[in-house]
């Protein structure tokens, strides 16, 4: 069946589409073709796939043929079956008859011949030629259609329709599309059930000895080919599939070596997208496929029904892997290929899948499809360029090639081609090999910036020379070897070619030793000579150029412009999709090869840009060591540039990176350039973010605490990644609130320039006062010349962990703690109880230090009215050991109890100056009492009172107030205020009472001391000086008797002193005193007290002791008396009360009479005589008062004339009270007698139980 | 043989690479392993595609290349494990035997108090593992 390979080629290339054929019985086509074929190709038709399920095209062409035609005659009926496909699929019969009768004896009898053939799918097409005005005629034919009806169409099956030439109906056209499609979709089904009956029984044969596969390829591409026809492309590429699974079974069976192909003239060229590369025949030897061409030509085949059926991304996809499984088919049989035609396979058909994909994408497909496609289309181009690569370096580009990571992966693992001999050096090409030479020569070795040492990566697998004379010269491959070794030093795994280029020194030594053979002569028995490096690249330019039949390619690999033109048109194709697709990284990385060569070329703009690209791809990852291969590239572009700010950075970031990746003595080369940059002429200064080299901490330990509105000075720790020291102009640091963002940072700086050693550096700062809280680190900032950096990053008590590149870790743990206000002192009074007013007395401070030092701190003390200080006394300060602040500390603990019982006792002597007192050191942290000199004065002479009624002295009246500010603080910034009350008495207080009035007049007057204050009082003398009206009995002074003296009051008790006095005048002499309106009692007294508890002996007095003039203290108190009545002019009587008593709430009737007791005569000026005013009083505490209190009653000017004041009263409390009293305010007392004479008390009952009177009580 | 295995961090940053070729060419070692994380990048981020093996932690072959094979494992933490191999003939189950042997190796250096996590694995102790786990690598199905 082989043989019908070509006429099967033939055939497949001439038709393309279904064929209909036409039996034109009637001679109506050339009338009607015209129509017919304006309906081609068929739309929306509807066929069934292999499996039977319905598809619908959107267009499907076809062809009518005319069964007379050449093309459907003359056909075996072998190769009909055989070629079924092209066969048509359907019959058209077209007949005209007007005539019935005619119709029965011509017409029928021939159509029916027709239409016996049962293979056949028709129908048939009635033509009327019937005028549409002519009634005859389209009746006729109506009759004659409706005959052919039921002649031939069938209840199943409709075979007929009707078209009127002049009218066509509208329908009809639609009508014979279906049945056209149905016709074809019929004849489909039986065609595809016949192919497939034969490839089952073929497959059922496979493995017996008769099968062929050439018959089981036509029958598969026939089925295939008949789907591709019926545009159901999918079947069609489901048979390819098929056929390509089987296909490479049967290849890879054993003991069917066939030959491979491929080593004709073009074949280089990968035809995997076009099938009609070469005829099938030429593919085909003895029933067999070159497995070469075949595949090539399945998968065009495929490409080519995925590309109709719009799905680019598959081609790509299915192509991608086919070029990797062929390219190991390549491998397997490079023995017998071309030298390198596996890589140029590879390339081409690279290319032409892009070429292929990439023009028929359009972008309608979903985005992640897009992406993928991108992808695919990347690693083509990837692919495609990793081989150019290798080409490139086999005829001696390799120079031009970067030594990158990226091209170090895919070429260093890449083997070399394998051919069974390494092409050798061909005759007459000495030049050439002299011109290799010079280029190796002439080629500078690349450099790295910043005079980096590093060993460079290699880009081949082996050493190329030694594996070309290996492969050259099997036969003394090994010996060829360790001669060659001796003579070129050291062969290490990166290759010579590597060496040679890095270390000058071997490159002389390598490039002059084969000088001397490079004679021309040399090269025809170069066969026993190891081949160098220039002749190895001359040959295998030569072995290429004979492999190479695409000229485009091997132009472009015939200078090095070109090599890089088309290497860079590769890179940017493989970087551009990459973008397009997940592959970023694919993507940068390439965009950092294009760099390279932008930069070689002196683009630095561009080459810069996508350096950065690939420095904040593998920075932002922390791949570190990828990153240092490619940063000193960008910061060598800045440079150049005069981009100093992205310079810097640049710099910073390598000196950032991890230590072991570069020697000191390149970290040394980019610190001085930083400085050297720095302080440079710069416009303007460069901010940079220097996190990853300069970190700092807080010290470790717990934070610096100060109470609010404290400074103080905070020591950080700053670790610097500089590999030497570095001065920094300026410097500083701010503090953030915990909790409290929007509070605002505060920057503390250091003014002065810094140096920062490598590695740990302390660094205190000044800190002024701050808000309350807790404050962690912010960020440090700080100056080298016009670089302004700052950084974020804190250390864990570590140097910077290069890991954390970006990473900014806040810690958690807060540097400073700014406690809220709270008392830090406290000042207080020491005494409670009075001390002696008019006298110079201590008054005790306790100063109190709450847990904060006093140290240096400043007492401003100030009195207020009626108290002044003794600026004469100096001041006494001395510990104070409080109880309460002990009994505190040994709760806390034993060492704080311990401290506190230790704490020695102290005391000094201080002077105020200006009202200023600077505090002690000692009494910095312990409690201490500062005594104070003072005097209060208050001129007014004390009253005594009448025992009856007792008039105590107002307490105000002997209170001072002392304002006291202390500063303290290290600044002496805080400050607490208070001002202390001070309570000064009288020792005394005094009240009289006549006790006994004798018949002779004398008075015996009861005067009782009252002890006011906390200390022992000694009374050594009293004496009264009597006022007007009264005079001492006796001879005497009218002291005492002396012998009671002294007199010992302790405090709070009473004594009592007794004067005898009486009625009278005083002597003649005593008249030229001013008249006394009051007595005064004189006590001389002398009082015991300590300081610490109250009153004591005045300040002077103790300064004064040791001289013994002892200076009593005389205390004065006036005492009014009162002369009795000796003119009585009225007298009011209290009338009785009801023998029932008082009772609270019972009203009672208080009744007073008044009796005029003799006339008024010298009071004649008086307007009113016959009236008296009166009025009650009563206290209201007790007496509810009902009806005038005060009012005018007449009474009669005659002697003995009465009356009686009556007022309701209402007794409020029970118990002896004193009762409402009339009083007369318009008479002198002198001339009222009253009766009783004195207060006196009445007793009100409480009231009598009654429930009325039961009030609930409150909860 | 098995040319280099790494763990690289939930944030695609290198915690551990170690390649185990004579020649000093660790850098394009680096690089495969680094731009394999585009691969696993992909197939974490397009859920659909990889369909079943969603919830698997092996994610096979990451890409085929003509010269080198590229295998991933992916934690539930996002801890990626990459091993690079020229092996052009590898059975998966060698390499999923390979992998969780690794990821024992792993676990029990992360759990190492002293580990601080995701800084890179320094332990000595983890690197002889990871060495030996490399050396029996195929070893147990061949024999």
């Amino acid at each position: 069946m082989a043989n019908f390979l070509a006429q099967f080629q033939s055939i497949k290339n001439s038709c393309d589409h279904l064929v209909i054929a036409v039996e034109d019985v009637s001679d109506l086509w050339p009338t009607i073709k015209t129509g017919f074929e304006e309906r081609l190709p068929f739309r929306r038709a509807c066929l069934n796939n292999k499996t039977r399920n319905s598809v619908f095209l959107e267009k499907l062409p076809a062809e009518f043929i005319l069964t007379t035609d050449a093309r459907l005659r003359s056909r075996f009926p072998q190769e009909q079956s055989l070629f079924w496909f092209r066969e048509p699929y359907a019959t058209v019969v077209l007949v005209t008859c007007e005539d019935l009768e005619e119709f029965k004896t011509i017409l029928k009898p021939r159509l029916k011949l027709i239409v016996q053939n049962d293979e056949r799918e028709w129908f048939i097409v009635f033509v009327s030629k019937a005028a549409p005005n002519n009634d005859q005629a389209t009746k006729s034919a109506k009759k004659v259609y409706a005959k052919l009806e039921v002649e031939f169409s069938s209840k199943k099956r409709e075979r007929c329709c009707k078209l009127d030439l002049h009218c066509p109906e509208a329908s009809f056209w639609e009508d014979l599309e279906s049945k056209i499609t149905e016709c074809i979709r019929n004849t489909l089904d039986r065609r595809v059930q016949f192919y497939e009956d034969e490839i089952r029984k073929l497959s059922e044969q496979r493995l017996l000895p008769v099968w062929n596969f050439c018959n089981f390829f036509i029958l598969k591409e026939s089925l295939a080919f008949m789907f591709e026809m019926a545009h159901l492309h999918e079947d069609a590429l489901r048979e390819y599939d098929e056929l390509e699974l089987c296909y490479l079974e049967t290849v890879n069976m054993s003991g069917k070596q066939r030959d491979f192909g491929g080593v004709e003239h073009g074949d280089d060229q990968a035809a995997l997208l076009n099938p009609g590369n070469k005829p099938l025949t030429q593919i085909v030897q003895d029933d067999s496929f070159r497995e070469f061409e075949f595949r090539q030509y399945l998968f065009a085949c495929q490409s080519k029904l995925l590309l109709k059926l719009k799905r680019p991304f598959e081609v790509a996809s299915r192509g991608y892997s086919f070029i990797i499984s062929f390219s190991k088919s390549l491998a397997l049989h490079e023995k017998i290929l071309p030298f390198c035609m596996r890589e140029v396979w590879v390339l081409t058909a690279c290319l032409a899948l892009i070429n292929a994909t990439a023009s028929q994408h359009n972008g309608v497909v979903p985005p992640d499809v897009e992406k993928e496609f991108y992808r695919l289309e990347g690693d083509l181009y990837s692919l495609c360029r990793v081989k150019f690569m290798r080409l490139a370096y086999l005829i001696g580009y390799g120079t031009d090639i970067e030594r990158s990571p990226v091209n170090s992966a895919s070429l260093s693992m890449l083997p070399w081609p394998k051919p069974p001999v390494w092409p050798s050096v061909p005759p007459d090409s000495s030049s050439k090999v002299l011109e290799k030479e010079k280029l190796i020569l002439q080629t500078v070795p690349r450099v790295k910036h910043f005079g980096i040492e590093r060993k460079p990566l290699p880009l081949e697998p082996t050493v190329l020379l030694r594996e070309a004379n290996r492969r050259r010269a099997s036969l003394s491959a090994g010996n060829v070897f360790e001669m060659f070794d001796g003579h070129i030093g050291s062969v290490d795994g990166s290759g010579p070619d590597a060496s040679i280029r890095t270390s000058p020194s071997q490159r002389v030594r390598a490039s002059a030793m084969p000088r001397t053979n490079s004679s021309p002569g040399n090269f025809d028995n170069s066969i026993d000579r190891p081949m160098r490096l220039a002749e190895i690249y001359v040959a295998a330019e030569h072995a290429l150029q004979q492999t190479i039949s695409d000229a485009d390619l091997w132009k472009s690999l015939s200078s090095l412009e070109e090599f890089e033109q088309k290497y860079l048109e590769l890179t940017k194709g493989a970087a551009d999709n990459y973008h397009h697709s997940w592959w970023k990284r694919h993507g940068v990385v390439l965009d950092g090869e294009i760099a390279a060569v932008c930069f070689r070329h002196g683009n630095f703009d561009l080459a810069a840009k996508s350096y950065e690209k690939v420095c904040a791809l593998h920075a932002g990852e922390g791949w570190q060591e990828l990153l240092a291969e490619v940063l000193p590239n960008l910061a060598e572009c800045q440079k150049i540039l005069n981009d100093q700010a992205g310079y810097l950075s640049s710099c910073v970031r390598l000196l950032s990176l991890d230590k072991g990746l570069f020697l000191t003595k390149e970290r040394e080369a980019f610190q001085s350039e930083v400085v050297r940059i720095a302080h440079s002429e710069m416009k303007d200064p460069v901010h940079l973010d220097v996190s990853s080299l300069i970190t700092f901490s807080g010290n470790p330990g717990p934070p610096l605490e100060l109470c609010d509105g404290d400074p103080g000075t905070l020591s950080v720790t700053v670790w610097s990644g500089f590999p030497g020291d570095i001065t920094l102009d300026s410097f500083s640091l701010t503090l953030m609130a915990t909790y409290n963002a929007d509070e605002g940072v505060k920057a503390l700086r250091s003014s002065i320039a810094i140096v920062l050693k490598p590695g740990r550096n302390t660094i205190t700062l000044d800190l002024p006062p701050q808000k309350p809280g807790s404050y962690v680190l912010g960020v440090l900032t700080g100056q080298i010349g016009h670089l302004r950096f700052r950084s974020h990053s804190f250390s864990k008590g570590g140097p910077a962990d290069s890991d954390d590149f970006m990473s900014y870790e806040k810690p958690a743990r807060p540097i400073l703690k700014v406690f809220k206000p709270r008392p830090l002192v406290d000042l207080a009074a020491v005494i409670s109880s009075a001390l002696l007013i008019n006298e110079p007395q201590w008054v005790g401070i306790i100063v109190r230090p709450i847990n904060y030092s006093l140290k240096a701190a400043v007492l401003h003390i100030d009195t207020g009215p009626g108290l002044k200080i003794e600026e004469s006394q100096v001041i006494e300060m001395e510990s104070y050991a409080d109880v309460s602040q002990a009994n505190a500390d040994i709760k806390l603990g034993d060492g704080a109890q311990i401290g506190t019982l230790d704490a020695e006792k102290h005391f000094e002597r201080l002077t105020l100056h200006d009202g200023k007192i600077d505090l002690p050191d000692w009494a910095s942290d312990t409690s201490s009492i500062l005594w104070i000199p003072v005097c209060a004065i208050n001129d007014t002479l004390t009253r005594g009172s009448s025992s009856d009624t007792p008039q105590r002295q107002s307490i105000v009246d002997g209170l001072r107030t002392i304002a006291l500010k202390l500063e303290f603080g290290v600044s002496h910034n805080q400050i607490f205020e208070r001002t202390l009350a001070v309570h000064f008495t009288d020792p005394f207080y005094v009240t009289t009472r006549v006790t006994d009035k004798c018949d002779d007049g004398t008075l015996l007057l009861q005067v009782i001391l009252q002890s006011e204050v906390k200390a022992t009082l000694t009374i050594y003398d009293a004496w009264l000086d009597l006022q007007d009206g009264f005079i001492h009995t006796g001879v005497g002074d009218g002291r005492p008797t002396s012998c009671f003296f002294p007199l010992v009051i302790s405090p709070g008790s009473r004594a009592g002193v007794l004067f005898t006095i009486r009625l009278g005048k005083t002597n003649a002499e005593d008249e030229s005193k001013a008249v006394q309106p009051e007595s005064i009692l004189n006590i001389r007294y002398e009082i015991y007290g300590d300081r610490s508890t109250g009153a004591h002996l005045p300040v002077a007095v103790t300064s004064s002791g040791p001289d013994g003039s002892k200076r009593d203290l005389i205390f004065r108190s006036a005492i009014v008396l009162q002369r009795p009545v000796l003119d009585p002019c009225l007298a009011v009587g209290f009338l009785p009360l009801p023998s029932s008593g008082l009772r609270v709430g019972q009203l009672v009737t208080m009744k007073w009479r008044v009796e005029r007791l003799k006339d008024f005569e010298e009071k004649i000026v008086s307007q009113n005589n016959d009236e008296v005013l009166y009025e009650v009083n009563a206290n209201s505490e007790n007496w509810m008062i009902a009806g005038r209190k005060r009012g005018h009653a007449s009474i009669s000017t005659k002697q003995g004339s009465r009356i009686v004041i009556s007022i309701l009263c209402l007794p409020l409390v029970a118990g002896y009270v004193r009762p409402p009293q009339l009083g007369l305010p318009n008479v002198d007392e002198a001339n009222v007698s009253c009766n009783p004479s004195g207060p006196h008390l009445v007793c009100v009952l409480p009231p009598v139980l009654s429930s009325s009177f039961c009030v609930p009580v409150d909860s | 043989m098995i040319v280099c295995v790494a763990v690289v961090g939930h944030q695609n940053n290198p915690l551990y690479i170690q390649s185990f070729t004579e020649a000093d060419d660790a850098l394009k070692l680096h690089h495969i392993v680094h731009c394999s994380l585009d691969v696993v990048d992909e197939r974490v981020n397009n859920p659909k595609k990889s369909g079943p093996t969603l919830n698997e932690t092996f994610l096979g072959l990451l890409y085929p290349t003509e010269n080198y094979k590229v295998y991933g494992y992916l934690t539930n933490t996002k801890v990626k494990f990459i091993l690079v191999t020229t092996d052009l003939d590898v059975r998966d189950a060698d390499v999923r035997n390979f992998f969780r042997r690794f990821h024992a190796a792993y676990v029990d250096a992360v759990s190492n108090p002293f580990h601080v996590p995701d800084k890179k694995i320094t332990s000595r102790t983890f690197a002889e593992r990871v060495s030996n786990i490399v050396k029996s690598f195929g070893l147990s199905s061949a024999g």
